[in-house]
């Protein structure tokens, strides 16, 4: 990879972040305009004025949509967050420490794997209330294992090398082995993860809402909207799916792409692979 | 990005899971003594046709076709009789005689004697699950035309129960298949039901009244968009819908806007809420609201002004009307002390005029009347917000904060179990609210016995010119619209007049389909 297409790429990606933070910004400061509802406007096909046109309140469909989408992305943010943290301590600890602790959490790790993701979901966010905590909690406990378990074969592997063998012997503690030596071996694999996990988190965070098992029916959530709009598109009124639908599907391909140029970014090697 | 193919995938199959499945509903048209009608999946009876399972007698009141009943009520919701012949009261409340006709035969051939009617009478008072036979001790068949109800308590709206419980055979009778397989005497035989797809009913040969026009019933059980899809094919005679769809015609259909007394109303606590437990702020609320426009914005019209539980029902106190007032409201709420603050939202003693409005997730008519009210309120003062709720939190939370019911039944037994208090924590049930004189007019119109005597003490509960739940009175509930029953009909399908339709948008609407016919 040349200076050049490294310097595109690094656009690329500030680009992709400049969008979502736009839509962000955008979106939290339009919370108060996207919850007024005023039935002299109510179902309104889009127009200049109503860009995203109206619902059967009266609503302005690209308030609520950004909205959405700046909630989702909040959320995202939020659970994949304390998600790679979450695998970035057990994956560490497992291999680490070795023993009955690897065996625990390697077993944990399979159980989640084990469970279908969606139903996963449902049964956290129910045992944790439903709306807002429900779904966090939902998210961010139910995407750890899969990179719990890339980083602890990532560690495995490091435990054997030379170097850290050698520090072994010079009575480095395993803390400061740990601290020194793995962590920064593994943050490529740990910030190209947080990224990565963002649509999952944000898609994950849509599904179980439009489910009725999320975030509550008054919130201008892109599960709330595109589930409303089931009812409607009967009736004609496929705005009311159409746009927001598309914004995610947006939102969900510009994090991906974000976090495939960080990808190359941090870890040059793995474009060529 | 191959990595998330699969979830944007399954998010467009969940999404697709909501389209309807028209094609796979029968087309039974055509023929003129049947018709084919869809209604919502929830009026399904989910344990079958059983009058102890709640069929008929349930949350959502209606005849139940395939049995008879001892009364019916009539258009104008006073009791007529159906079985029964003629019915007495003793003085004390306590013992209802009932006399029977001779001429009734089950469709398996054997006679209909008081036996079965007592019969029945314990065998729903033992089983029910989803009504209160607390009131009644025993049935008791004195020869084989005449039965005796000993009650535990009087009860002089023992016609309305009588009204809605099926009588089934005692020689026919298992609780465990009766539902699959139900024996009566009604209008109707259940021919055939495939379980979440249709009911057949066929018209009983043997049956003691007018024989029924329309020799044939199918059911489907629809969503709403399903029916509307249903209904553009041509595949269905009649089917329930919604204001949503109302403006949008198939060709050869037209709208059946049927009046009805299922309301949408709020609770307002009159303890533990610091807002709603101001009587100023009940009644200024009560004035405030423009009806008219809430049925215009969220029914799109098709809709009447509520101000009871029971409006234009026969123990229904006119006294509760009141007018369109805002004037009047924001002068209650100076009077009381709520006066504007910096922002516009009104403050007394520290309190600011604010309410959450809690409402049924999921039902659109609910979350708009609470976003619609939200709005008026607004206008005199009181911010508000609006909540979705589940119904496992929204019984509790209703006992604080202000919650969209929906109700309407044909008994003035709601009045009783919205208002009256209970005898464990001296508040009424879904709302704290206690008044001793209310309590007083209906424990006696309870124990009255005579039925339109009753009536009048069933007014009186609600005002009586000094007291009452009324504008004047203590205000506990705001009502605020009913919801007309909308129903596509297939041009020439002769609908008979339907009596009022209570809660609950599906079998009322087939009360009477014996006397439909095509013209």
């Amino acid at each position: 990879m040349n200076s050049n297409s490294r310097r595109a790429t690094l656009a690329l990606a500030l680009l992709a972040a400049a969008v979502l933070l736009l839509v962000t910004v955008a979106g939290t400061a339009l919370h108060d305009a996207a919850m007024v509802t005023d039935f002299s406007r109510k179902n309104l096909p889009p127009s200049l004025t109503w860009l995203f046109g109206t619902d059967w309140m009266g609503r302005d469909m690209l308030a609520r949509t950004l909205a959405g989408l700046s909630l989702s992305i909040r959320i995202g943010l939020l659970t994949a967050a304390v998600s790679a943290v979450l695998a970035l301590v057990l994956g560490v600890a497992a291999a680490a420490l070795g023993g009955w602790v690897d065996s625990v959490l390697s077993w944990v790790i399979d159980l989640f794997l084990g469970i279908p993701h969606i139903l996963l979901m449902m049964l956290l966010s129910l045992a944790f209330g439903k709306g807002f905590v429900g779904v966090v909690a939902a998210v961010s406990l139910s995407h750890w294992p899969s990179l719990a378990r890339l980083l602890r074969s990532e560690v495995l592997q490091l435990k054997n090398a030379p170097y850290i063998r050698v520090a072994e012997h010079l009575g480095v503690s395993r803390l400061a082995i740990a601290r020194r030596h793995f962590l920064p071996h593994l943050l490529p694999q740990f910030l190209t993860a947080l990224v990565l996990q963002f649509p999952h988190a944000i898609l994950h965070e849509a599904s179980i809402t439009f489910l009725g098992f999320g975030l509550s029916s008054e919130q201008p959530a892109i599960g709330v909207i595109l589930s409303e709009s089931m009812s409607y598109l009967t009736t004609g009124r496929w705005w009311l799916a159409l746009f927001p639908g598309l914004a995610l599907v947006g939102v969900v391909v510009l994090f991906a792409r974000l976090g495939d140029r960080v990808r190359a970014l941090l870890d040059p090697a793995s474009v060529h692979a | 990005m191959r990595r998330f193919l699969p979830l944007l995938l399954l998010f467009a199959l969940l999404t697709a899971c909501g389209a309807p499945d028209a094609a796979s509903t029968p087309a039974q048209t055509g023929a003129r003594d049947s018709v084919v009608i869809a209604m919502g999946p929830t009026s399904e009876p989910e344990a079958g046709f059983d009058p102890a399972f709640g069929w008929g007698s349930g949350e959502h009141v209606h005849e139940p076709l395939i049995q008879s009943t001892l009364t019916v009520t009539n258009t104008d919701l006073t009791i007529g009789y159906d079985l029964a012949t003629s019915m007495e009261v003793s003085d004390d409340g306590l013992t209802w005689t009932v006399s029977i006709r001779d001429d009734v035969v089950f469709t398996d051939g054997e006679p209909l004697t008081a036996e079965d009617v007592a019969f029945t009478y314990n065998t729903v008072k033992a089983t029910s699950s989803v009504n209160d036979f607390t009131m009644l001790d025993r049935a008791e068949a004195v020869d084989s035309t005449t039965v005796l109800f000993h009650l535990n308590t009087p009860f002089s709206i023992w016609p309305y129960t009588m009204a809605v419980v099926g009588i089934v055979p005692e020689h026919a009778y298992d609780s465990a298949t009766y539902g699959q397989n139900p024996i009566g005497s009604g209008r109707y035989i259940l021919k055939q039901w495939d379980k979440g797809q249709q009911v057949i009913l066929e018209a009983n040969p043997d049956y003691y009244g007018e024989a029924p026009k329309l020799k044939q019933v199918t059911i489907l059980f629809l969503e709403e968009d399903a029916a509307y899809l249903a209904v553009q094919a041509g595949q269905v005679d009649l089917a329930y819908t919604s204001a949503t769809y109302a403006d949008g015609a198939p060709a050869g259909y037209s709208l059946l806007s049927c009046e009805s007394v299922d309301n949408r109303g709020i609770n307002l606590p009159v303890e533990g809420n610091p807002v709603t437990s101001d009587l100023a702020v009940r009644r200024a609320i009560n004035i405030g609201i423009d009806r008219e426009e809430m049925i215009q914005n969220v029914l799109n019209g098709y809709g009447t002004p509520a101000y009871s539980v029971c409006d234009k029902l026969p123990w229904y106190n006119s006294a509760a009307q009141v007018e369109y007032d805002p004037e009047g409201a924001v002068a209650l709420l100076e009077e009381a002390g709520w006066l504007p603050g910096e922002d516009g939202v009104r403050v007394k003693d520290g309190v600011r005029a604010e309410l959450n409005i809690l409402y049924a997730t999921g039902d659109s008519v609910r979350q708009a009347l609470a976003a619609d009210l939200s709005n008026q309120l607004a206008e005199l003062g009181i911010s508000c917000t609006i909540e979705g709720v589940g119904w496992d939190t929204a019984y509790d939370r209703a006992l604080s904060e202000p919650l969209v019911w929906g109700w309407g039944a044909h008994t003035p037994m709601e009045l009783y179990n919205l208002y009256h208090t209970q005898p464990d924590t001296g508040s009424a049930l879904y709302s704290p609210y206690a008044n001793e004189t209310v309590d007083a007019y209906m424990d006696a119109a309870l124990q009255c016995s005579d039925l339109e005597e009753s009536y009048t003490l069933w007014q009186k509960a609600q005002w009586d010119g000094t007291t009452g739940v009324t504008q004047d009175g203590d205000c506990p509930w705001v009502w605020l619209v009913n919801v007309n029953h909308l129903y596509w009909v297939r041009d020439g399908l002769q609908v008979a007049d339907q009596k009022i339709h209570p809660h609950g948008h599906g079998w009322s609407i087939v009360n009477n389909v014996d006397q439909w016919s095509w013209g």
